[in-house]
């Protein structure tokens, strides 16, 4: 489903909604469902504002509290002490959710280690900074909360609980548009990337930390909207009412229960553990709802880690074949009110997509091939386009770089070179700093001193996305595939991400040929997890020969590989140089790299003991020393 | 002096909190376990020694005696599920959150959501205090320093010393190599786990010398056990001291020259800014983290 028409879809349901809840009355839906249908959409703006970062990116978050308080309070200050209209403070509301989320982004993702942990606790800080904030602050709060007055609205609407419905219909149909619009973008690509591997999106040129600061502000923003018509419905605001821990917890609930990998997963997640939590409140069961829901999340995180959406999605007739049965039945049996129908129907048909699914696992799931896609508005860039051959330059030019750890020298004062159509081959013993040196080239650490230039550009203090789009790429000495995306998409992420850019149909026909390139053609629709060592590591060729670069570097490439697969990852790698692309290779092999590459350049404890031709290099006493150690001395 | 004397039963709390960091700090450090239900024992714990000092009518310490047994088990079959179940790290959070609320609800249908509190005549520890010149020193927070003295000077020495913490130090840094050379990490987990059990019931039990106890504390102790936790460097058991200590003393000087109202405020506003400088710990030293 393409974007357009799931927005289209998106919209006209939210109309065929907003028009029953108008006639709500003539059609004998009781009142209460409205008031449930309300709290639903709360919480589905919550869930989904929540999900756009941490389900989407992965950076688990439990400071959506944070963006409720920060709403409401917005209305209860302007509107309810200052006498501001609502429309301003609920818009004010929005604008200061996204304003902390820009803080917190700003600080968190800054932090250059940050584990997901440690992003998970910091946001659970906020919340209590800013209740802390409310309650010194008097000026704020007047020390026992706000009351709010009713809010004028045209006779149309008919009463209060009509147009609070209306208000959060809307909210949470932005919030979900959202959530649709960024998972069908570049972005939302981007963020799954960053989900999957961090370190391997930002080298193939995803600028990570520019998409979580977009993920985290549009989650602050919706969340502040939300926060707002919440304070609007309860007509009265206390710290310890939307500063409370319950926000996080459901909402993480919700998502995880409903899935985080699909704009519908906390929709799915928010309607049923809201009319659950009504139920048990109508069946006087409330205290043990927090029993039940803490339960639901343990058997989930087990269990069904993928979220429900995924497994109903997956039966689709079969979901829809037990709800209504069981839906049209429980009503037409006068035996019971439509909410409790409603939530028998979704229980069972949850319980049967779920329990199938567990006798008959999902094959894996089908995607799109290049064929069924839509044709490019322009040609896919060819992937073996040679540069232009101009064997006087360097492409790659260090001078003079030192890199320490600590107290201790990775790399000493190291220079190097490489032109046009070389394939260098980098060995030394294990610690030398080969792998150092490919993370200074890469981007992915600063050098302490000395400089580096890629295709004539200086890459030192440049983002590694912003090195990759220089013309360099490279693959991991341990493969890391994004292991929710398919071969394809895999290598297509680095076409949409790399110097040219593409949109998703075009990067998947391009895709297809750098995969045909390493002999991975015919494995486009499996997932990385279905791959051999041997042919995850051709998947990591594939990836970085996707970003077009001028020089691919190949971190210990051939590790592992039997002798039959060594050749065939040779006759790879001997065919992407063929392609114009220059090679720098990290291999032990000499027997390999002596047939391979047209120069070698040893590395010992940091410093670079020898440059030259591979026959010469390899006869030096002092590689032989170095390298070879005593057994040959 | 009120500051200093602020500064010093600040401390003393801090030595609580470290408790309370403690067996958070080892399971996440050592077995990548990020257990949240660990709130929810020491509340447990609090309620044990709460509940048997009323029934029988005992010194509040002696009901260790039953209570640390019974975390251990607990502790030690949560691990065993975590392992069972492979779940660690970020699953780890969100089941033992889940984990968490049932406990707390359960907490709360048995000793419901009042405040409770060891009855004065039992405990000899709520009220006195001990003097040193102009300097008050209360008998329950020098309890709390004490037993994090003992529990966690003895684990960091267990650690660094014996041949089971070097394999557990092994282990946090390289499972499958440990694996290799025969570090059984099932039984290693379960004592680990088992003894995390054993500090809750120990904090729980200092935590009910000197405070009341109510089903909502768990949640309250989120925040600053956590900061502990990472200024101290996650698991780095003198490290937690240190910094249960610090964040005591802090804490206890911003409410007297301030205002106790601050308290959270400044505090987590220094965790932060604690993270944003030195992101793997106060007291852990670089590339070890």
């Amino acid at each position: 489903m393409s974007v357009r028409k799931g927005l289209s879809a998106l919209v006209g349901v939210s109309l065929l909604l907003a028009v029953l809840a108008h006639f709500n009355t003539s059609l004998g839906v009781a009142p209460y469902l409205l008031v449930l249908a309300t709290s639903v959409l709360f919480w589905v703006i919550q869930a989904t504002s929540w999900n756009l970062l941490s389900g989407y990116a992965g950076y688990f978050s439990f400071g959506q509290a944070a963006y409720v308080g920060v709403g409401a309070y917005a209305v209860a200050v302007l509107t309810g002490r200052h006498g501001v209209s609502y429309p301003v403070s609920i818009v004010v509301g929005g604008l200061l959710g996204a304003l902390l989320a820009l803080i917190t982004g700003a600080i968190a993702f800054r932090l250059g280690s940050l584990r997901g942990e440690i992003f998970a606790l910091l946001t659970l800080a906020v919340p209590f900074i800013l209740a802390a904030f409310v309650r010194i602050n008097r000026d704020i709060d007047g020390g026992l909360g706000t009351t709010l007055p009713l809010p004028a609205f045209p006779d149309w609407i008919g009463d209060f609980q009509h147009l609070i419905f209306l208000l959060m219909l809307a909210v949470a149909t932005l919030a979900v548009g959202t959530a649709l619009a960024v998972q069908g973008s570049r972005l939302g690509r981007g963020l799954s990337a960053i989900h999957d591997n961090e370190d391997a999106a930002e080298v193939l040129g995803v600028p990570t930390f520019r998409y979580k600061m977009i993920a985290i502000v549009l989650s602050g923003a919706l969340g502040g909207l939300g926060g707002a018509l919440l304070a609007v419905r309860n007509g009265a605001v206390q710290p310890e009412l939307v500063f409370t821990l319950t926000v996080p917890l459901f909402v993480i609930v919700m998502a995880v229960l409903g899935g985080r990998r699909h704009w519908a997963g906390p929709v799915v997640g928010a309607a049923f553990v809201t009319v659950l939590q009504d139920e048990l409140a109508a069946l006087k069961l409330d205290q043990w709802g927090n029993i039940i829901l803490g339960g639901v999340l343990v058997v989930f995180v087990v269990a069904a880690p993928d979220g429900l959406f995924g497994r109903l999605r997956a039966r689709p007739w079969l979901t829809v074949g037990v709800f209504v049965p069981v839906l049209a039945g429980l009503v037409l049996s006068g035996q019971y009110t439509e909410l409790d129908a409603l939530l028998y129907a979704m229980v069972a048909a949850i319980v049967v997509a779920v329990v199938y699914d567990r006798l008959r696992p999902v094959a894996a799931p089908h995607r799109t091939t290049p064929a069924g896609a839509e044709p490019a508005g322009r040609t896919a860039p060819s992937p073996l386009s040679a540069p232009q051959p101009d064997s006087g330059r360097d492409l790659v030019a260090v001078a003079g770089v030192i890199r320490d750890f600590g107290g201790v020298r990775a790399l000493d004062d190291v220079s190097l070179s490489v032109g046009q159509g070389e394939i260098v081959g980098l060995v030394g013993p294990n610690g030398s700093g080969k792998t150092t040196l490919v993370n200074l080239l890469s981007g992915a650490l600063p050098p302490s001193a000395g400089t580096i230039a890629i295709d004539g550009r200086a890459t030192v203090g440049l983002a590694p996305h912003k090195v990759a789009h220089t013309g360099v790429a490279r693959t991991y000495q341990i493969p890391k595939p994004f292991a929710s995306m398919t071969v394809l998409d895999n290598v297509a992420m680095a076409v949409m991400f790399g110097r040219t850019g593409a949109s998703l149909p075009q990067a998947r026909l391009a895709a297809a040929d750098h995969l045909a390139t390493v002999r991975l053609g015919h494995l486009g629709d499996q997932l990385p997890a279905a791959l051999n060592l041997h042919q995850r590591q051709l998947l990591e060729m594939a990836r970085a020969i996707a970003a077009e670069p001028v020089v691919l570097l190949l971190d210990e490439a051939l590790a592992g590989l039997n002798p039959a697969e060594i050749d065939d990852a040779v006759a790879v790698i001997r065919r992407i140089h063929e392609g114009g692309i220059s090679i720098i290779i990290v291999e032990h092999l000499l027997r390999v790299l002596n047939q391979l590459a047209t120069r070698i350049v040893v590395l010992d404890r940091g410093v670079l003991i020898a440059d030259g031709e591979p026959a010469a290099v390899l006869n030096d006493p002092a590689v032989v020393r170095a390298y070879l150690g005593r057994q040959r001395a | 002096m009120t500051a200093v004397q602020a500064a010093l039963s600040g401390a003393l709390i801090g030595g609580l909190y470290a408790l309370m960091a403690a067996g958070l700090s080892v399971t996440w450090g050592t077995l990548r376990v990020i257990n949240l239900a660990h709130f929810g024992l020491i509340l447990v714990g609090a309620y044990l020694s709460y509940q048997l000092t009323s029934a029988w009518g005992i010194d509040p310490m002696l009901t260790l005696l039953v209570s640390a047994p019974v975390l251990f088990v607990v502790g030690a079959a949560l691990q065993w599920a975590y392992d069972r179940f492979n779940i660690v790290e970020f699953n780890s959070l969100l089941v033992s959150f889940g984990l968490l609320m049932i406990i707390i609800e359960v907490s709360t249908q048995v000793w419901t959501a009042d405040f409770r509190h060891i009855d004065a005549g039992a405990n000899p520890y709520g009220t006195s205090a001990l003097h040193l010149g102009p300097i008050a020193l209360p008998v329950s927070r020098l309890v709390a320093l004490g037993f994090a003295l003992l529990l966690i000077g003895g684990g960091h020495l267990v650690l660094e010393r014996t041949f089971a913490g070097r394999g557990l130090r092994a282990f946090a840094q390289d499972r499958t190599v440990a694996a290799s050379f025969g570090i059984d990490h099932r039984r290693l987990g379960l004592v680990v786990g088992g003894l995390a059990g054993v500090s809750a019931a120990v904090a729980g039990m200092v935590f009910a010398l000197g405070n009341t106890i109510a089903p909502a504390h768990a949640y309250e102790w989120f925040g600053t056990v956590f900061a502990v936790v990472i200024l101290g460097g996650i698991g780095n058991l003198l490290g937690s001291l240190f910094a249960g200590l610090g964040v005591g003393a802090f804490s206890a000087l911003v409410a007297v020259l301030w205002d106790p109202s601050y308290e959270p405020f400044v505090l987590f506003l220094a965790i932060i800014l604690a993270l944003v400088l030195r992101p793997q710990g106060l007291f852990t030293r670089r590339g070890l983290a």
